[in-house]
Parts: structure tokens; sequence; C-alpha cells
């Protein structure tokens, strides 16, 4: 029968996954915007985009089995 | 002599297989992104074939079975037949059709299991199907994997519309579709990788039934390539009528919304293939966009058409096994048998095409949906332009006026007027 514990491990994962690369986005962009423009929120704006680079990256390692064997 | 021609028809139902595949799930990454804007449908529909064509090959790791342990195969169970396989394959070819004419976005590899079911039935009998495998790994995940989806869009889409709530004059939720680009191509890599497979087991099943490869083979390169450009191929084909029933259909979608609902498909998919617990990226996807949907405040869903789709994909899997038990009843004849099958599904497949074509033409609805979609100035958009004077409405933009080809103002088809001011085409 279906393996309850396996299924409530992927959906917290991606609950977890999704909400965190979907913050760091939002609060990129929400930085960018700040009014005047200060260097600090610029540098915190392009941290968080660098963040969700990684991020992808970690979704193509996962994806190309090649990779992590 | 008869085997030879059974290969040959398995070869070229799988590869049609394979391009249905592939525009039926075109959608699934490209449907919000094409909505919002984020890419021209011609630019989404070229990133999806292409990221098909090189997860294709990207993935060493073929599927063993086929069916996936809903047919009891092997030591003790049935021997699946290169006549069943395509039998089974009809069913799945002329189920993913009639979904496709009606804009349904259906799991292609439960109509391949539906086909299968269907001719392994008839074929060897209903003890040969494992029901236990059926609920569990295909009727369960139906509810819980657009369920879970929708969650996790729900919750990414209110913490990103939480997070950029705007503060002054500015709003910086145009700058979700860049985001965009790169969440719906994951869905499209991970998309090549997993369902070339089916395909290419698919074949390497039957060449090694019909004794042209020995047993345990690895597909030959020959095989890996043409399923690479076969779903490729369909991708790029593009399925318009589903990319319009997620783009459009359930509910309209913002870059907040799209880049949320894209980045939920992304992780729910990514963690159900590496955590072991198996999820339709179909539904997934469907799943992702109501939760998106209803993460907006304001926002509708058209649940009629969300009930439509739930609906198929309960319905996909016994009617896929219905028509591919009665090709396998055909099959059954022997050769007479498969050419009638071959000329029937052909002919099936030609009528679904044709009738297609009496309803509005897919590129022009696709057109549509990226006309409306794009054709919305936003707030700021409207200022820049009345600041100019080039945009002359009675309110002065306040509200953003949606633009028709055919009712363009004067001022967008002005000489000089930049790119940007005029719907895309």
């Amino acid at each position: 029968m279906i393996d309850w514990s396996a299924f409530l491990l992927v959906a917290l994962v991606a609950l977890v996954a999704a909400s965190a690369l979907v913050s760091l986005y939002s609060v990129g962009l929400r930085l960018l915007a700040t009014e005047p423009r200060t260097t600090p929120a610029t540098a915190g704006a392009w941290a968080c985009f660098g963040l969700c680079a990684v991020g992808v990256l970690a979704g193509i390692w996962l994806i190309v089995p090649a990779l992590h064997g | 002599m008869e085997i030879a021609l059974l290969v040959v028809l398995v070869i070229v139902v799988a590869l049609f297989f394979d391009f249905t595949n592939g525009f039926h799930d075109t959608a699934n990454a490209m449907a919000t992104p094409i909505a919002t804007g984020a890419m021209t449908p011609r630019v989404a529909v070229t990133v999806a074939a292409v990221l098909n064509l090189v997860g294709a090959f990207l993935s060493t790791e073929v599927a063993k079975t086929v069916s996936g342990g809903i047919i009891r195969e092997g030591d003790g169970g049935v021997q699946i037949s290169p006549a069943m396989i395509f039998a089974g394959l009809i069913g799945a070819v002329v189920w993913n059709m009639i979904t496709w004419l009606r804009g349904l976005p259906s799991s292609s590899s439960h109509a391949l299991f539906g086909g299968l079911i269907g001719a392994a039935v008839v074929g060897a009998g209903v003890a040969s199907v494992d029901f236990g495998v059926v609920l569990s790994k295909v009727v369960l995940p139906a509810l819980l994997a657009p369920l879970t989806a929708a969650v996790v869009a729900y919750t990414a889409t209110r913490l990103a519309y939480a997070i950029t709530r705007r503060q002054g004059e500015r709003s910086e939720r145009g700058g979700f579709r860049y985001g965009q680009v790169f969440t719906s191509s994951l869905v499209s890599l991970a998309h090549g990788t997993n369902d070339a497979q089916k395909t290419m087991g698919v074949i390497t099943l039957t060449l090694i039934a019909g004794g042209f490869l020995s047993a345990g083979a690895e597909p030959p390169f020959w095989v890996i390539t043409v399923c690479a450009l076969a779903i490729a191929l369909g991708t790029y084909t593009g399925g318009w009528r589903i990319i319009k029933t997620l783009g459009g259909g359930l509910t309209e979608v913002k870059p907040t919304q799209g880049f949320s609902a894209e980045a939920s498909t992304t992780a729910t998919i990514l963690a159900s293939s590496h955590l072991g617990f198996a999820l339709s990226t179909t539904q997934v996807s469907s799943g992702s966009i109501i939760g998106a949907g209803l993460g907006r405040r304001g926002a509708k869903i058209q649940w009629g058409t969300a009930g439509k789709i739930v609906a198929a994909w309960f319905v996909t899997l016994p009617a896929s096994a219905a028509v591919g038990a009665v090709a396998a009843l055909v099959a059954s004849l022997g050769t007479p048998g498969l050419v009638v099958d071959a000329v029937v599904g052909a002919a099936v497949v030609g009528g679904i095409f044709l009738l297609s074509r009496r309803t509005p033409p897919e590129q022009q609805t696709a057109m549509e949906v990226d006309v409306a979609a794009t054709s919305v100035l936003s707030r700021r958009r409207v200022r820049r332009l009345a600041r100019r004077g080039s945009l002359d409405t009675p309110a002065g933009g306040v509200e953003a006026p949606l633009l028709h080809l055919d009712d363009r103002p004067p001022a967008a088809v002005a000489p000089g007027a930049p790119d940007d001011e005029e719907p895309r085409r």
C-alpha cells in the first residue's frame, strides 16, 4: 500500500524548498525596490539572487544522474 | 517475417507516443511563463524542446520495467509480448490525442500504464494485473499530487505577495518574470530526463523480445537518439490547447503566481523523484497553478475547468485500458489483426487532427493568450507613457487599459514608439 512516511517527507521537503526559493527571490526583489536605493540593499538583493542561483544549480545537480552517481 | 513487422510497428507507434508525450507536457513547464509574458510562445517551446532533447541524453538510468510493477511480469507471471505492447501503445496514443483535443492535461504515463493493463487483461487474463499496485501507484497519487502541489504553491504565493507588498510607488513584482525563465526550464529538463526514458524502455524491451538484442541489453544509441528527437519535436510543436487551459483556463496567472507555481512544481517533482514517492508531473503542475491562484487575493479559479481536468485524470487509466484491450483483441488475430490495428489507429489519430483544425487554429489561440497577457500595461508603464503624453486615457492612466490588436490606441502605432509599448505578437 501507500508509503505515508515517504509521502510526508516529499511534501515537507517540497514545501520548505519552494518556500525558501520563493522567499529569497522575493526578498531580493523587495530590496532592489527600496527607495532611495542604498549599496547594502543592492548587495543584499544580489546575495539573495545568488542563493537562488545556488538552488537552481542544486536542482540541475539532482536532475542529471551523471553528477551524483 | 511477422516478428519483424511487429517490431517495426511497435517502434513507429512508440515514437509517435513519445511525440504526443512531448506536446502533451509542454504546458507543464511553459504554460505560466507564456501566460505572464516571461517568454514568448515561440521562445518558450524552443527552450522546452532543447531541454527535453538534452535531458533525454543526460539520463543513463533506464526504466527496468515499462509497466512499473502494475503488470505481474517475469518469473511466475506473464510474458509481455510485443503484440501486447503494440496494443497498449495504441491505447495510450489514442487517449493522449483525445485529451489533447479537449485541451485537458492528463498524465502520459498513466495513459501508457492503462493501455498496457488493457492489453494484458485481454492477452493474459485479469490476474496478470496487480490492482494493489494500481491503487497505490496511480489512483492515490492522483489525489495526493495536486493536493500537495496546491498547498506548496499556495504557501509560496502567499509568502511572495507578503514579502513584496507594495511600500511606495514602485512595484517590483514584474521581476518575477526573470525567475520564471529558470524555474520553468528546470521543469523541462526534469521532464526530458524522465519521459523519453519510458519510450526507450518500450523500444528496447520490444527489440529484446523480438530477438534483436540480448536480454538485459542497454538501449542502443540510435534508440536514445530517435526517442530524444521525437520528444523534442513533440515539445516544439507545442500542445497549444493544453497550454491555453493551464495558462489561462484555470485562473489568470500573474508573474508572482507563475514564479511561485513553477518553483513549487520543480520542488515537488525533484523531491518526489529523489525521495521515492513518484508523483505525476502533469498533476503536480496543475495543482501548483490552482494553489497559486488561491494564493492571490481576488483571483478567480474556474472550478468547472479544474473539475474536468480531475475527471480526465481518473478516466485516463480505464479509457486507455479499454482502447488497449480492443486493440489487443484485434491483434490476437495475427498479422491481419496488427495491420487493422495500425490502420484504424492511424485513422483515429488523423481524424482527431482534422477535428482540431475545424476549431480555432492552435497558433491563433496561443497568440490570444500571449497578447492578452502582455498587452495589459503595467501601471508604471502607463505612467511613463502618460508623462511623455503619448497615452491618452481619460483617467490619466490610473487604470491599466487592456489593449487589443484590433483597437490599438494611435499612440502605440505612432512611428518611433518604443517596442515595449506595443502588444507583443
